[in-house]
């Protein structure tokens, strides 16, 4: 009798679940939302802002080429190459800029750490997938651009169960 | 057939078993390919139904991240630390982070102190429940693989929005953690932990008070206290056993004296015993992130500054934390230079291992994932 009984109340718990909405979203078309705009770091308190870790973003008009970041990276990933620039830039005279491979990099956000000038910071963009291995290198240009992020989707709890909606 | 030519006996290359026909004795590979047994492999010798001698064979993840750990400097090591086990990688980093602060003398900030204990127990839940999984679908229960793996969303959720990022979070530094918490973290915390306590309270009926269940793992593998101690055993094994060890009480380290918390212990000492554990200890640790919400102070530096590549002194220092699995300790050797001399990982995978050939000698052969995955062993971690 036990062992019916128990067996009869596990099917109950379950079937019990057939009418709640269910727990997951249709990813390409939903995105799930995160907080603000991605990682960043204030080197004056020496403490980062919370955010997503995602691809970088590079202000050109900040960065002096001070090769800060590709020096973090060197033990980590190896990711950070810093090649010569066209435009040209008061405040950096060398004209070197960061080239980020997305094949190598962790995403630690190490490199936002170790960045003076608040020239480095990371972003909401996660889809960075590429039919070639070059693709996955962005150069400063492409670093610079800002990225487009349709993201709303969040948890919701409500008596019922979770949703994301 | 009959020109097939066998090699004599002392030619027998190593990794070949040959049996005769006659042999009752039979060798079983179990991995290390299938996806189960989780990139190891358990030599098994059977007679009829039941297994004669077990030998495992771990070491096919083997990434030497104690060799690497001395090329980089005290920074430099954290993302490649946590990568042993990326579903429990704050716990990881927590030893390294404690022995690191020891040897630089640094004074961690109170708030960061309690972002970290709350880090480490969501980050604990993650990894149970993800191990709750491979158990249920290790077991045939599939409803049990799909509710872990969808209510650990809702932790990784709130890790996401602490650390950054979903796995792998490279959150814990020496000197505190790498950012605070953004605005009204702490009720969306409260919100998702309190429901996924209440999900939890769920699993009992169709896990653990499942007559199927009970009836695969009630009475196999059974490891008494003495042997569970001689064996050195740790963490969710040996509370299973009856002995109440665990590092968060016996040895407290950051905040965790001041939370108030159980930790769970049965005495049965077998699988079904091994496997409620991990699951006792996921409401404790949704209680310690309650109560550490309530006692963190509500503003304050999070972080330490420290030097770019700081360097330690002429010392050593070892520090352990419980971890999902058990105590994992870490051992760092420094002789002044900005990289570690040494660093020993003592993880509890690999403790856990050792309890595995003692429990699968005599038992049926169809018990065998209820066993082996009872024992809360990670291989990655093992070989780190």
């Amino acid at each position: 009798m036990g062992t019916a009984s128990g067996i009869i109340k596990a099917l109950n718990s379950g079937v019990k679940h057939i009418a709640t909405k269910r727990f997951t979203f249709r990813y390409p078309e939903q995105k799930l939302k995160f907080v603000g705009d991605g990682y960043q770091y204030d080197p004056d308190s020496g403490v980062g802002i919370a955010g997503y870790k995602g691809r970088h973003i590079l202000f050109h008009d900040k960065c002096t080429g001070c090769q800060l970041c590709s020096i973090a990276c060197e033990d980590i990933a190896e990711a950070i190459a810093m090649p010569k620039v066209e435009e040209e830039w008061k405040h950096n005279k060398k004209a070197i800029m960061p080239q980020i491979d997305y094949g190598k990099c962790v995403f630690c956000g190490l490199c936002v750490d170790a960045c003076p000038f608040y020239a480095l910071y990371m972003t909401n963009d996660y889809e960075l997938s590429s039919f070639t291995k070059e693709g996955l290198i962005y150069t400063p240009a492409q670093l610079q651009v800002k990225p487009k992020v349709d993201q709303d989707v969040e948890i919701q709890i409500d008596e019922k169960g979770a949703k994301h909606g | 057939m009959s020109n097939q030519v066998y090699p004599k006996d002392k030619e027998i290359l190593p990794g070949l078993q040959i049996e005769k026909v006659d042999d009752r004795i039979m060798t079983l590979n179990v991995g290390p390919q299938h996806p189960g047994s989780g990139h190891m492999r358990i030599i098994i010798k059977v007679d009829g139904d039941y297994i004669v001698h077990t030998d495992p064979d771990p070491g096919y993840v083997h990434r030497g991240e104690e060799k690497m750990a001395e090329y980089r400097n005290y920074i430099t090591n954290i993302p490649h630390l946590e990568r042993p086990v990326i579903h429990d990688s704050c716990n990881i980093l927590y030893p390294y982070c404690l022995g690191v602060e020891e040897l630089l003398g640094l004074e961690v900030p109170e708030r960061a102190k309690y972002l970290r204990v709350i880090a480490a127990e969501l980050n604990r839940c993650v990894y149970i429940e993800y191990w709750l999984a491979i158990y249920g679908i290790f077991l045939g229960h599939s409803t049990m693989f799909m509710w872990p793996v969808g209510d650990r969303e809702l932790l990784i959720d709130l890790l996401d929005k602490m650390t950054g990022a979903r796995v792998t979070h490279a959150y814990f530094v020496p000197g505190g953690v790498r950012n605070d918490v953004p605005p009204n973290f702490e009720d969306v915390c409260l919100r998702q932990v309190n429901y996924f306590e209440k999900r939890l309270k769920e699993y009992a009926d169709v896990f653990y008070d499942n007559p199927i269940l009970i009836s695969r793992t009630k009475d196999t593998g059974v490891l008494s206290r003495e042997d569970a101690i001689k064996l050195g055993t740790t963490g969710s094994v040996l509370r299973a056993s009856g002995v109440d060890f665990d590092i968060r009480k016996k040895e407290p380290y950051d905040v965790y004296e001041e939370l108030d918390f159980q930790t769970s212990v049965l005495k049965e000492g077998d699988s079904y015993a091994r496997s409620k554990i991990p699951w006792l200890d996921m409401f404790e640790s949704c209680k310690i992130i309650r109560n550490a919400l309530k006692k963190m102070p509500k503003s304050g530096s999070v972080r330490v500054k420290l030097k770019p590549k700081p360097k330690g002194e002429d010392t050593e220092v070892y520090r352990r934390v419980e971890s999902g699995r058990g105590a994992l300790g870490m051992h760092i050797v420094s002789r002044g230079t900005p990289q570690p001399y040494r660093l020993k990982i003592s993880v509890p995978s690999f403790r856990n291992l050792i309890a595995m050939p003692h429990l699968l000698t005599g038992e049926k052969l169809g018990n065998m994932p209820a066993v082996y995955w009872s024992l809360n062993y990670w291989p990655v971690e093992a070989d780190r």
